[in-house]
């Protein structure tokens, strides 16, 4: 509906209407045909609508100074510097806003004004001091006066006026020790008074002090003069700590470590590389073996299971088995929860305790026998009496034994203590960690063997038949064979000691003989027999020595053992004493 | 948005802990002689440290070097190849130029010199009676600015009391301070701790500057410079095949193009005065210098260039052409990695052309200096320093120079990290040690150090031996 179609209503005619329209129709139509190309498709895509386009609002610059002050005023302004040590006789002069004379924090007074001042105001009073001042610090260097010095700092390497002339470079470089021992260059002070000429080529020109030198003797001022100054018990923490830090250089690991740091700075790409693959590697191996370790810590967990004393009697019927399963259930939630192993300590809920006990039944016996504990030995007996009479009685354990398994470690249950005695009569012994399956005690006795040289072996079974205990034992219980390891180690550190003499002792005779040997080619009319029989004399000395020692450690090792019917302590000392003659013997056939 | 300038109201020093005081530093090398406003990026005033020598007067600046040659002219250079001064007076002299002729605007006679008060006779002197001592205060030329001057680090104690000397008494300043090169270049490149190789006109030396401060130990020097290199130029130039003459500009009246090889056609100058040898020899440095700049090249490796093979490799390659004065010209290839390998190989040197230049021994190259400079250096520093190389000095702007240099050291300290930092400007490289200067004399916590004319009345010039470590 247009407002042609009203006037149609209404009647109404429209004056220019028969004119207008076609005319704009016309319009639009004679437009069209002139456009071409992609001004004729974007008009097409809006239609008759002409498309707008806003021109964007440009911003121009802004006036530089938005508020119609006057610029602000400047002034050369003169300021000293109180770090320096002249009392600010250096006055020099920079720019700086031009403030009214007050406070100069207070910048935004009217320009205007203050420019009228400031050329009238002479100034009289004194220039600010500059606002770097505060930046100048020093070290903290060591003081000490002439007696402390002497009471305490003496030094046989160091004089007095080096020390001095160590502290002052410290205090002018600020303790930068690479440009202090780059610049070190004392010259003794006597040298320059004695020769006026300035000459100084006679004195001595003192050895170089390195780098670690300086530095341990500055190490070495601060801690005794921190020490006279507060004594070591009132320090307070933080000077303590300074205090042992300043204590504890070592010059010596310092060199090494600078050795180190030349080396590795000298090493090239593949070096480098190299080094850090085996880096690498170590770090696997290491990863590896602690996962192991944990494998198996986890396998022991498992197979620690603990004896118990209580029957299985509550168990026989199938009402104890349902109720023991439904334990067992609930302690496996429980465990879960708690994943860790629990100590001896930690004490496990009655209501678990004991069937958890009852079912690890078979597993305690299988330890315990090993153990060849009575006690167990007695449970099993039962056991083993009432399993025909029950034969339900295995399929539970063998069922319940996987899900035990399972469980990371089961609490250790309550256990009658035993007394001492009755560890004794039963046999029972507490071990870290047993290995896996049975095993002979000999076995542990023919393992110390195995670590030593067949030629070591045989000294010590030498011994050990001069002793007339035969190298296997006849009867190897517990106490036995602990005696016999303490006898054996006694053994062979006999041994090694008796080497390390026979070897000493060669050496004193090489040393001998040399001396002779220059004594004969100096032409020191010297009797060939005295110093020989000097060496035998020695040496049949240090061998008494010998003897002694042996003859003491043996009979140490006896007192240890206590053992019946073991040989007297003078046939060991005459045993030791034969042998180390014979070891005696050997070294002179080796010198020869 | 636009970004608003500046407004004068903020202190700009303020963001970089500058303080300046409008002090002016003074950069005198063997070739160049430097001097500019504290602050500013690059030296206002650059003029040779040749001078000219006619009649019994000196000449000084860039404007009478390039003059045509006169009667009697003689080149002379005040600073020795050492870069240490060596004649004071011309040195005096030619500071005086650059730093009040050159460098402020003249300034007006004081009223009572000026002649215009000349009537009232009576007046004008009791002027001078009364007050003459601070007139002659304020006359000195300095009295307002500060004064900071390089120096080479082995500069003598007598020639580091001469220049403050100098300052003090001749010019007047109220505060003094001597830095070292190395020092200062390594200012320029943001570095305390740098190990800083300046190959210079004259020199090359290197220096280990920790936390400011130059190591002594460590400073090692070598003529394989500037000079040096142009000597192997002129070798090589003497030995190849058609002979190259080296013909100074001034004494070409005219030319005419001619081949590649072809021998010069030009006609020549004459003079009805003997032109001096100084001037002749500094004409035609001028022409080596360019020849420098626009052709020689450094090796950049790997290995070193006389390795069989590499020499072919480059024949193959697109040479440079380079026309002298005369109008000869030549295209050159494998020579111009040649002349500077002498550098880094001294075996790879030509034999100099006169005896009193000194053939380059093993230790001498950059390489083995390097590697010396580092030997005289705790063990704890040496990674900090190579892991700061700053390279200076114009002579470093040959092309390949700091590829090589990585190289080189690469080989040397194969565990280390080196990284180099030569400014990429050509300007920061040759005015390394100027600028850092410039940083320096502007930061606010350096006013402490300077030296005042206090100080220098109480103590004498000894205190520069004390405080300019």
């Amino acid at each position: 509906m247009t407002s042609r179609d009203v006037h149609d209503v209404l009647n109404i005619p429209s004056d220019h209407s028969g004119v207008g329209r076609p005319s704009k129709k016309q319009k639009s139509s004679a437009i069209r045909p002139n456009l071409k190309g992609l001004a004729r498709e974007v008009q097409n895509l809006s239609g008759d609508n002409p498309i707008a386009i806003v021109p964007e609002v440009s911003f121009f610059k802004k006036r530089r100074l938005a508020s119609r002050k006057p610029a602000t005023k400047w002034e050369l302004k003169p300021f000293t510097n109180s770090a320096r040590g002249d009392d600010g006789a250096l006055v020099l002069r920079h720019w700086r806003r031009k403030t009214e004379d007050g406070p100069p924090a207070d910048v935004d007074s009217q320009p205007g004004e203050n420019e009228a001042e400031g050329s009238s105001v002479t100034k009289v009073e004194k220039p600010e001091d500059s606002a770097f001042a505060k930046f100048n610090v020093h070290v903290q260097i060591p003081q000490y006066t002439d007696d402390q010095y002497h009471s305490n700092l003496q030094s046989s390497t160091w004089t007095k006026e080096e020390t001095d002339y160590l502290l002052e470079l410290a205090k002018d470089y600020d303790l930068r020790w690479a440009i202090i021992w780059d610049r070190y260059d004392f010259q003794p002070k006597g040298a320059s008074g004695d020769f006026t000429d300035g000459s100084n080529a006679l004195v001595p020109a003192g050895e170089p002090r390195t780098m670690e030198d300086l530095k341990a003797r500055y190490y070495e001022i601060s801690a005794k003069m921190m020490a006279v100054q507060t004594p070591v018990q009132y320090m307070n923490r933080s000077e303590f700590e300074l205090f042992e830090m300043v204590q504890k250089f070592d010059p010596e690991q310092e060199k090494r470590r600078k050795q180190f740091a030349l080396n590795t700075m000298a090493r090239n790409k593949d070096e480098a590389r190299e080094e850090e693959s085996l880096l690498l590697e170590v770090k696997r191996i290491v990863a590896r073996t602690e996962r192991f370790n944990e494998e198996r810590r986890e396998l022991y967990n498992r197979l620690d299971y603990p004896a118990t004393e209580t029957d299985i009697n509550s168990f026989k019927s199938s009402a104890g088995l349902q109720n023991l399963l439904q334990t067992l259930m609930t302690s496996d939630k429980a465990k879960k929860q708690r994943k860790q192993a629990m100590g001896p300590g930690d004490v496990a809920s009655p209501s678990s305790a004991v069937p958890t006990s009852a079912v690890s039944e078979t597993h305690a016996n299988r330890r315990e026998s090993i153990a060849a504990s009575a006690v167990s030995n007695h449970h099993r007996a039962d056991s083993d009496a009432r399993t025909p009479a029950t034969p339900a009685e295995p399929t539970p354990t063998s069922a319940t034994a996987p899900a035990a398994n399972k469980k990371k470690g089961a609490p250790q249950p309550e256990r009658r203590k035993l007394t001492q005695q009755e560890e004794q009569i039963y046999g029972v012994s507490y071990h870290d960690r047993l290995g896996s399956g049975p095993t002979f005690r000999y076995e542990k006795i023919n393992k110390l063997y195995s670590h030593k040289s067949g030629q070591q072996q045989l000294r010590i079974t030498n011994v050990l038949s001069e002793l007339g205990i035969p190298p296997r034992l006849v009867m190897p219980t517990a106490q036995v064979t602990a005696q016999f390891e303490l006898l054996w180690t006694a053994v062979t550190s006999l041994v090694d000691l008796r080497k390390v003499n026979d070897r000493l002792d060669g050496e004193i005779k090489i040393e001998e003989a040399k001396k002779a040997e220059r004594d004969k080619v100096r032409g020191v009319v010297v009797s060939p027999a005295t110093p020989a029989t000097n060496g035998t004399g020695d040496k049949e000395e240090g061998g008494a020595e010998t003897n002694g020692e042996g003859g003491k450690d043996q009979q140490k090792t006896d007192q240890d053992k206590k053992r019946p019917g073991s040989s007297g302590g003078s046939s060991h000392k005459r045993s030791a004493s034969v042998l180390s003659s014979v070891s005696d013997k050997s070294a002179k056939r080796q010198k020869k | 948005m636009s970004q608003q300038p500046l407004s004068s109201a903020i202190q700009p020093t303020d963001v970089y802990g500058g303080d300046e005081v409008s002090a002016i530093v003074l950069d005198p090398g063997y070739s160049y002689t430097r001097a500019g406003f504290a602050g500013e990026e690059m030296p206002k005033q650059v003029i040779p440290s040749f001078y000219g020598h006619v009649n019994g007067s000196d000449l000084f600046g860039d404007n009478v070097m390039t003059m045509e040659p006169r009667a009697g002219f003689e080149v002379r250079n005040y600073m020795n190849r050492d870069g240490v001064v060596e004649d004071w007076d011309a040195a005096t002299k030619s500071w005086e130029y650059v730093l009040l002729k050159r460098l402020q605007p003249p300034r007006p006679t004081p009223i009572n010199k000026n002649g215009l008060n000349v009537n009232d006779d009576g007046d004008v002197a009791m002027d001078e009676g009364a007050n003459g001592e601070s007139v002659d205060e304020f006359e000195k030329p300095l009295f307002d600015t500060p004064l900071l001057m390089t120096e080479a680090p082995w500069n003598s104690t007598k020639a580091r009391e001469k220049s403050i000397e100098i300052a003090m008494e001749n010019w007047g300043t109220p505060g003094f301070w001597l830095g070292r090169n190395p020092v200062l270049s390594s200012f320029a490149a943001g570095k305390a701790t740098a190990l800083v190789v300046d190959v210079g006109g004259a020199l090359t030396s290197v220096t280990a500057v920790h936390d400011g401060m130059v190591l002594k130990r460590s400073i090692q020097k070598s003529p394989a410079g500037g000079a040096w290199l142009s000597s192997q130029i002129r070798s090589m130039w003497e030995n190849s095949d058609p002979k190259v003459k080296v013909v100074p500009r001034f004494m070409v009246e005219n030319k005419k193009p001619v081949e590649a090889g072809a021998p010069a056609e030009a006609r020549l100058k004459t003079f009805d005065f003997p032109i001096t040898d100084s001037y002749r020899a500094y004409e035609e440095e001028r022409v080596v210098k360019e020849f420098k700049e626009s052709v020689v090249e450094v090796w950049r490796g790997p290995g070193r260039f006389c390795v069989p093979g590499s020499e072919e490799y480059v024949r193959n390659q697109p040479g440079r052409v380079f026309e002298m004065p005369d109008g000869y010209n030549q295209m050159w290839r494998e020579q111009r990695y040649r002349v500077s390998e002498g550098m880094w190989d001294s075996e790879a040197a030509y034999a100099p052309l006169s005896n009193d230049e000194a053939r380059l021994t093993k230790a001498q190259t950059i390489p083995s200096i390097i590697k010396a400079s580092l030997d005289g250096v705790d063990v704890d520093l040496r990674p900090a320093l190579l892991g700061n190389v700053v390279v200076t000095g114009s002579t470093s702007l040959l092309n390949g120079f700091n590829d090589r240099l990585n190289v080189e050291l690469a080989a040397l300290f194969p565990g280390v990290k080196i990284r180099i930092h030569a400014a990429g400007l050509t300007s920061e490289r040759r005015f390394g040690a100027w600028i850092g200067g410039s940083i320096l004399a502007s930061l606010g916590t350096f006013h402490q150090m300077w030296i005042s004319k206090k100080e220098y009345e109480e103590n004498g010039a000894g205190i520069v031996e004390k405080r300019c470590k």
